[in-house]
């Protein structure tokens, strides 16, 4: 056994290394001889459309650099939501390029529009090589818009050596575009931001207690005083909402109760005023989110029990997306020093509801 | 006088003694309601020299009180690199270069009767000549302010308004992160315990036009096919003026048709994507350009680990019972070389 595992050693050993040698050799020859010639894209490519009411009639001018200076029959333009070439093509919602005239071009030119159908256009000419170095640009007149105005669409670009968009491709590229409303806007069905703000509130805003004040009572520095109100809130908006907090703590003349920065624990005895948008036990109150919808949530600050904060300006609630009605109840901490000076300490929090960008 | 000095001196204290509390608030007068739905957000191209008309409807929610209001525009910005606007609320703020508040008229007051809308007029004119760029403004919906109490409460609510005025704008967006994102700790991660559910990229807009790329993202690992996120900003959430923009996007959607104030709405959120463990490389393909400007791309790539701690534990057994086979069997075969003496030799040397 001995005996044939070093007979075995000595024959493997140098075919092993010869085999390294071997492979690496063939892998560096496919990278250097074998690697297949890549597509360049075409440069400075841009869509320009004289009308971006959606669905009207217009023209559209499309415009780029040719890159490899070799003999183009064709351009293939497909006309897709997605821009990459790679992926499966949908048709712009609306969009008919099927009555499209090319009725100029610059650069590049010798073309004719052969019409694919309602989203495809292919640009043919004779093949000759390509000499000019600016971009060109070709004008298609009578294309219908996409009504869409809620996403862009691209143009699918392809050169090709053949007049019929067939074989391999030369250059490549995708152009972007969209139509937006129109300059006069009359009526539309736009979405909502629903917001209410009460002592209060019911989960839809559809009633409150109308009350729009607290009243915490006398401060005492042994003791924490406590307040809470509510907001219901919800949008249809894909962007969502934010409601940020606004407003200066209280104050009695120029004398004020400061808030912590940060999240922090009610401490008797300190000045201290501070906000939270959940159910807390030290002192007991508040409560915490209510509502099915998991899109809208309290900011990370605002949402640990038992500590309180309090920054003008801060967002304490927000969705990044959708989001059906959500209650919020805003619990208020309001702790004194005994040598606090004399006063009624007071201030109003505007809470601003907006949509997100 | 010696009474008027009791007087005085009793007058005082009283004073005093009321001072060191906080003195409960008087009832409120009526104030206006504080439940409102507006419109969270306008969009226009306008050309130079031409005006948009348009409505704004205002509904008052609550079914007692009227729901008087304060309009007025403000400029915003970013509050950071999401969505959220940072709004310029000081009487005495100075204007943005991106401010709409010139061009946008809107009127100053709204009274709405309880459970009753009202729309309004609004306007924005770009005079002729106007550069082109982006130009955004807010505007904002104030109840009125309570009378009373130590804590009062108001409500506003913010539309934000947008106008693209056409033309040779100035567009450049840089690609500053990409990778898998903890939506929660809002941080993108390279070795993620917890199966990622979003994959995010970071653009920073240098340009002076605000941007919503397009474009797709895939998703390449060790087991299973490839995954394709063809949409990557559905939103089409932009980046703002000088802005790094964090856009996320759900590795896998969920779509549900919500019912939303007697409207259909189409509502998504990220669920699990069902990824193995391992090693995963990301490819970002990204459009962005105006129209007649240059359709400028983004291409970027980016890569992490999923290393769930069961997977990290069955690894370490995997290994381990690896590391005991292999030995074994390097012993089996020094002691075939040669011989047992090599296993005396080694229990000597112990």
């Amino acid at each position: 056994m001995q005996h044939k595992l070093f007979r075995f050693h000595a024959l493997a050993h140098p075919l092993h290394h010869m085999g390294m040698v071997d492979l690496l050799a063939l892998v560096l020859a496919m990278v250097i001889f074998v690697a297949p010639v890549s597509a360049l894209r075409f440069q400075e490519r841009s869509l320009y459309m004289n009308s971006t009411v959606p669905g009207e009639t217009t023209s559209y001018t499309v415009s780029f650099r040719y890159m490899s200076p070799v003999a183009v029959g064709s351009v293939d333009m497909l006309f897709c939501v997605d821009p990459i070439p790679y992926h499966p093509c949908v048709t712009p919602p609306g969009l008919d390029v099927s009555n499209a005239v090319l009725s100029g071009q610059s650069g590049e030119t010798g073309y004719t529009a052969n019409i694919q159908s309602a989203n495809h256009i292919v640009l043919t000419r004779i093949p000759s090589v390509i000499t000019a170095t600016d971009p060109s640009s070709y004008k298609f007149d009578n294309i219908v818009n996409p009504t869409d105005t809620t996403t862009s669409f691209s143009i699918r670009l392809r050169s090709h050596a053949s007049t019929d968009a067939t074989g391999p491709q030369i250059d490549f590229g995708s152009v972007k575009g969209q139509v937006t409303q129109g300059i006069v806007i009359e009526t539309q069905v736009p979405p909502m931001l629903i917001f209410c703000v009460a002592e209060q509130v019911n989960d839809n805003c559809d009633g409150t207690n109308n009350n729009y004040y607290t009243d915490m009572g006398q401060l005492d520095p042994d003791s924490t005083l406590t307040a809470q109100s509510q907001m219901a809130v919800g949008t249809n908006a894909s962007g969502g909402f934010a409601i940020t907090a606004n407003g200066t703590p209280p104050a009695a003349g120029t004398n004020v109760i400061d808030s912590p920065t940060a999240p922090t624990e009610s401490t008797p005895g300190a000045n201290q005023f501070g906000i939270n948008l959940v159910a807390n036990n030290s002192p007991t109150v508040g409560n915490d989110p209510e509502g099915i919808w998991t899109n809208a949530v309290t900011s990370p600050d605002y949402g640990v029990p038992n500590r309180y904060k309090f920054v003008s300006g801060d967002v304490v609630a927000y969705s990044p997306n959708v989001s059906l009605m959500k209650k919020f109840t805003v619990s208020y901490i309001l702790n004194s020093r005994s040598d606090i000076r004399p006063g009624v300490y007071s201030t109003t929090i505007t809470y601003i509801a907006s949509g997100r960008f | 006088m010696k009474r008027f000095t009791s007087i005085v001196s009793a007058a005082f204290a009283v004073v005093i003694a009321a001072a060191y509390v906080v003195i409960p608030a008087q009832p409120v007068s009526a104030q206006s309601s504080a439940a409102l739905s507006i419109v969270p957000k306008k969009n226009y191209v306008i050309e130079p020299g031409k005006s948009v008309k348009d409505k704004l409807t205002i509904r008052n929610l609550d079914n007692q009180k009227t729901l008087d209001l304060t309009l007025r525009v403000v400029d915003f910005t970013f509050t950071d690199d999401g969505g959220t606007p940072k709004l310029f609320l000081a009487e005495d703020a100075p204007q943005t270069t991106w401010s709409l508040k010139p061009f946008l008229t809107i009127p100053k007051n709204v009274k709405i009767p309880p459970k009753e809308s009202k729309t309004v007029d609004m306007s924005v004119a770009i005079p002729a000549g106007h550069g082109a760029g982006s130009y955004y403004s807010a505007i904002v919906y104030s109840s009125g302010a309570p009378d009373g109490g130590n804590v009062g409460l108001n409500a506003s609510g913010v539309t934000l308004v947008f106008a693209n005025i056409p033309g040779k704008v100035n567009e450049d967006l840089k690609l500053e992160k990409f990778g898998a994102y903890n939506v929660t700790k809002k941080e993108y991660t390279f070795i993620a315990t917890e199966e990622p559910q979003d994959i995010a990229y970071t653009l920073k807009n240098n340009g002076n036009v605000t941007e919503a790329p397009v474009g797709s993202i895939t998703l390449n690992g060790w087991f299973g096919s490839p995954i394709t996120i063809s949409n990557v900003n559905p939103n089409e959430s932009l980046a703002l003026i000088g802005q790094s923009r964090t856009y996320t996007t759900c590795i896998k959607l969920k779509e549900a048709e919500v019912d939303f104030n007697g409207q259909k709405t189409k509502s998504t959120k990220c669920t699990s994507p069902g990824l193995f463990p391992g090693y995963y490389s990301a490819k970002l393909d990204l459009f962005y350009g105006q129209n007649g400007n240059r359709t400028q791309e983004i291409i970027g790539s980016a890569s992490f680990w999923y290393l769930p701690w069961w997977f990290i534990i069955l690894m370490i057994f995997i290994i381990a019972i690896l590391a005991y086979v292999i030995w074994r069997v390097y012993s089996w075969v020094r002691i075939k070389l040669y011989g047992p003496q090599y296993k005396k030799r080694s229990s000597r040397r112990r």
